[in-house]
């Protein structure tokens, strides 16, 4: 199998990477039509797999689960999910020939060893449903000309997706049809049918495509979601034990900052996470930022790189065909780190505080989000695509840290995402030494003290206007509108 | 003012068999002035008349009363009015009797338990006539008053009788506008000296210089509350405005085309209904059958499944696809969506209110009982806005539809929650244990709003408790779980 990707002309590459539109409401108009009666099986009970199924089934569709057999005979947990909640299941042998349509919502590494069992079971003219497009895209797995292929993909984990529904909600979910793969152009009916099915319309969806959604993911995943909260952690850490601060409280600041200063974010994009900080202190935050971004840019625009010539899959594949030694190994090494070793204190951190203390984490938070996005939509990735997958999801991952520090944080996201996060961390711990050098404890666990906060109103404006005029806030001011149009109450 | 300290002890007074008030236990101290509250009947002006001697004490003490009582009540009022008519009916002479005019009425003040040594005030009951506009009536006989003039003299009386207790049993009523303003600012002053106790059917009434309030339920006291414990004080009140308000319930958004139900069919059919966990089964063959307008209770322990039952129905249980269901002309699993279910379903529990930690206010929680949603995200109509309004003013609080619900207290979210519930006037009103969690005011006032729910709409109520007191009027049938199924 080959890289799909690459074997496209670069027109192509280019149109596929710039795909994405949010669809409006209006769009939906015809339900969950497209798929009822119609047999949908999962493959794969896990978290996503359950609750998409549920979901799916309480809006009227017809939802069983096909599992391998040693997990029926085994009674594995896969098994219990799915009978404890009153679904039909079988062998693939007993219910994949008869499957309208197949929703492979394994694990990626499993996804070429999954399909390639299935795609001979498949009934001609099924439809086969993804939820992340690596297998196609990376892999260049080659799906039946008969079979449809969709991709449906819910922003969230899967218990907020089933959490979100039952309020009368959804999440935010994007989907994609395989344009090779689309021999009767009923992909994006059957697409649009299974959001609703699972709510994601009322939250919005975007629609992309496979190459967009994958090339996207992966750089947002392994850069700003991933890989800087994770060196940002272990440098800030480090730094405030240099500086003399309470371990106790260093640990705290950091497991509860990350959330703390991205809430801000995700109301209010970077301007508002910026203006939490008093004048000097946004100031200073602008500064170390922009000197952040000087350094870490060659960094950022490598993992694109290698995203897009398919060299991190590539090397990633070969990890995964070396039984994930290196995975499995770096994942240890994150454990022993001097962070994920000392428990947070129960000192009260108010939530200024982790502000006034964190000017540092602002910064690389607006540095990384600003610099994935910047090398995102300089790859052809288009700005809605490069929105989601950096600003828009850093809450998400910085929600994971505070209920469970950096190495559950890895053992809870994808291998793929947690691969690129340590070739990241690797890459950027040395790559800021210098940087960190010139570090002090003002802004990094004491906060800047200060007699007086007046600064100067050039200076102030000047910075203001950069923060503001950064082409992430444009369009995160626009997908926010929206998101508020739906009057998502939380 | 004088220290004293009057104490009804474990107190039981018969009112001529016609009513009893039972094991009432209050203390009335210097310094406090109490107000009476209770919806009609419950006992209020007869609590009030025990403290002017009126009743037989059948058990318990009543101790500590001062020397002069003076009391005003429809009560007195009708028995002064009774024994002008008896003087007249005595009258055996051939001459037509004017009755007793109204100066010697006045004049002739008896003081409850007063002594002769110490006469009324002459004098301030004169200043009385002037300012309540007696004066023109002084020479006419008592019985030809209207209402309102008996029963200004009979505020004179007790005003003038130099009293250490005064009280006033629903003071307020019948008088015009100006003898109301008047009075109230005359308690007000005179509250600084004499120790009240005022009846009164509508808080809002409430005179500031209350103290304390006393709420009487079916003849017994229940509830004390000070006036400065704000959310005890709110709580009463909004339980007295759900007892006592002419409101009807608000009617259903006309603009919303509920599919209609087929009404030879039952809403609800379980057949051979089980729930089973692998290591439990937690009930198993039941069946089950609902009919319009058959309200039903269902009891049972903890853990007898009574929630699970019900997520059956709502369809928020997985296992209701693997169980024979029929509700609202939808066999269970055969492609219906769970909010075609849902629509015609309204469901109160306290889940639910732990599900609903949204930061909206009142009016959109209510809204989005249109929606079958925990929050508001469809664009509501007008009329939907207008009608949970008319909610807001049922439960007492049409002045804060803007007011976020998670700052309401526990017993206000729940009352708003039933409003919620019952906005789009749902043919199956499901009530899982709608009073846990609550304090007894609050317990009370649920009850009340139910109560009102049963008697005034088409909707069927399923309603599940394990407190066998809180029964609610106009349910009738019974399913009890046991616990160790099969039931």
């Amino acid at each position: 199998m080959a890289n799909y990707f690459n074997t496209l002309p670069l027109r192509e590459q280019l149109e596929q990477l710039g795909k994405c539109r949010f669809m409006h409401l209006d769009e939906f108009e015809d339900g969950v039509e497209a798929l009822r009666g119609k047999k949908m099986v999962v493959i794969g009970c896990g978290a996503q797999g359950l609750n998409q199924g549920l979901n799916l089934r309480d809006s009227g569709l017809d939802v069983s689960y096909a599992l391998r057999e040693a997990a029926i005979s085994e009674q594995r947990q896969s098994w219990k999910n799915a009978t404890e909640n009153g679904f039909t299941v079988g062998t693939y042998d007993e219910l994949l020939p008869t499957a309208d349509v197949v929703l492979n919502l394994t694990p990626d590494k499993q996804h070429t060893s999954v399909v390639e069992t299935i795609m001979p079971m498949m009934k001609k003219d099924a439809c086969l449903s993804y939820s992340h497009g690596f297998n196609i895209v990376e892999e260049g797995m080659q799906i039946r000309d008969d079979i449809t292929v969709i991709m449906v993909a819910p922003k969230c984990p899967g218990s907020e997706v089933r959490a979100e529904y039952v309020r009368g909600f959804g999440v935010p979910t994007l989907i994609a049809v395989h344009e090779d793969n689309d021999p009767n152009g009923e992909g994006l009916a059957l697409a649009k049918a299974y959001a609703v099915g699972t709510g994601g319309h009322k939250a919005g969806v975007l629609m992309s495509s496979f190459i967009a959604e994958v090339k996207s993911d992966l750089m947002g995943e392994q850069t700003i979601l991933c890989g800087m909260l994770q060196t940002g952690s272990l440098l800030c850490f480090d730094k405030m034990i240099e500086e003399g601060v309470d371990p106790a409280y260093a640990s705290k600041l950091i497991q509860y900052g990350w959330e703390t200063v991205t809430e801000a974010l995700k109301y209010g994009g970077v301007t508002n996470m910026m203006d939490r900080l008093s004048n000097p202190a946004k100031i200073r935050a602008f500064e170390l930022s922009e000197e952040l971004k000087d350094i870490m840019r060659p960094l950022y625009n490598k993992h694109q790189d290698d995203i897009m010539t398919g060299r991190f899959s590539e090397t990633m594949m070969a990890d995964w065909a070396n039984d994930d030694v290196e995975l499995l190994g770096w994942r240890a090494d994150t454990a022993e780190t001097p962070y994920e070793q000392t428990e947070a204190g129960d000192m009260e951190i108010s939530e200024q505080e982790y502000f006034d203390n964190g000017i540092l984490m602002v910064a690389m938070v607006k540095a990384g989000v600003e610099l994935a996005f910047e090398t995102m939509t300089a790859a052809g990735i288009i700005a809605d695509s490069a929105y989601y997958e950096s600003l828009h999801e850093t809450p998400l991952i910085a929600n994971t840290i505070a209920r469970k520090k950096l190495y559950e944080m890895n053992a809870t996201i994808s291998d793929t995402a947690e691969y690129g996060c340590y070739l990241y961390n690797h890459a950027c711990v040395p790559l800021l030494a210098d940087f960190m050098k010139g570090i002090k404890s003002d802004v990094i666990g004491k906060g800047l003290d200060l007699d007086d906060t007046a600064v100067d109103n050039a200076r102030l404006i000047e910075v203001n206007e950069a923060i503001r005029s950064h082409p992430v806030e444009a369009i995160g001011a626009e997908l926010r509108g929206y998101m508020a149009d739906m009057k998502r109450i939380v | 003012m004088e220290g004293f300290s009057i104490t009804l002890d474990a107190l039981s007074v018969d009112f001529d068999g016609r009513f009893q008030l039972r094991d009432i236990d209050w203390t009335i101290r210097t310094g406090e002035h109490w107000l009476i509250t209770g919806t009609n009947g419950s006992g209020k002006s007869a609590l009030a008349a025990t403290l002017a001697g009126d009743g037989t004490v059948e058990s318990g003490t009543l101790s500590g009363l001062p020397g002069r009582i003076a009391l005003v009540s429809y009560e007195r009022q009708a028995e002064l009015i009774a024994a002008e008519r008896r003087k007249d009916d005595a009258d055996i002479l051939d001459v037509i009797s004017e009755g007793t005019p109204v100066s010697e009425i006045i004049d002739a003040t008896p003081v409850d338990g007063g002594s002769d040594d110490e006469p009324m005030d002459r004098q301030l009951a004169q200043e009385l006539v002037d300012t309540l506009g007696l004066r023109p009536l002084m020479g006419r006989a008592f019985r030809k008053l209207s209402t309102g003039e008996t029963r200004k003299v009979m505020l004179i009386r007790a005003l003038a009788s130099r009293p250490q207790l005064l009280v006033l049993d629903e003071p307020f009523d019948g008088l015009d506008h100006d003898s109301l303003h008047w009075l109230q600012g005359y308690l007000q002053t005179l509250s600084e000296t004499v120790p009240m106790v005022l009846v009164l059917n509508r808080f809002d009434e409430c005179p500031d210089f209350i103290t304390d309030v006393a709420y009487t339920d079916d003849g017994q006291l229940t509830h004390r509350v000070q006036r400065s414990d704000e959310a005890a004080f709110a709580e009463l009140s909004h339980l007295l405005h759900l007892q006592t308000t002419d409101l009807a319930l608000p009617p259903a958004d006309t603009a919303a085309n509920l599919p209609p139900l087929d009404p030879a069919e039952p809403l609800v059919r379980l057949t051979g209904a089980t729930i089973r966990y692998p290591d439990n089964t937690v009930f198993e063959d039941l069946d089950w059958t609902i009919e319009p307008s058959v309200h039903w209770q269902v009891t049972g322990p903890n853990g007898s499944g009574k929630t699970c039952l019900l997520s059956l129905i709502t369809g928020d249980h997985p296992q209701c696809y693997v169980n024979d269901i029929r509700v609202f002309g939808f066999q269970r699993g055969s492609g219906e969506s769970i909010w075609q279910i849902k629509q015609y379903i309204g469901y109160v529990s306290t889940a639910l209110q732990w599900e609903y930690r949204v930061g909206t206010s009142l009016r959109n929680v209510i809204i989005s009982g249109f929606f079958d949603s925990i929050g508001l995200y469809s664009k509501s109509s007008d009329q939907q806005k207008a009608i949970a309004d008319e909610w807001l003013a049922l439960l007492g609080m049409a002045d804060q539809p803007n007011t976020p619900f998670t700052e309401l207290s526990f017993g206000e979210q729940r009352l708003v929650l039933i409003a919620r519930a019952m906005v789009k006037h749902p043919p199956l009103l499901i009530l899982d244990e709608p009073c846990l969690g609550l304090d007894d005011i609050n317990r009370q006032l649920v009850l009340a709003l139910i109560e009102r729910i049963c008697q005034a709409s088409e909707t069927t109520v399923l309603y599940v408790n394990h407190r066998e007191q809180d029964r609610i009027r106009g349910i009738d049938n019974h399913l009890a779980l046991t616990g160790d199924q099969p039931s």
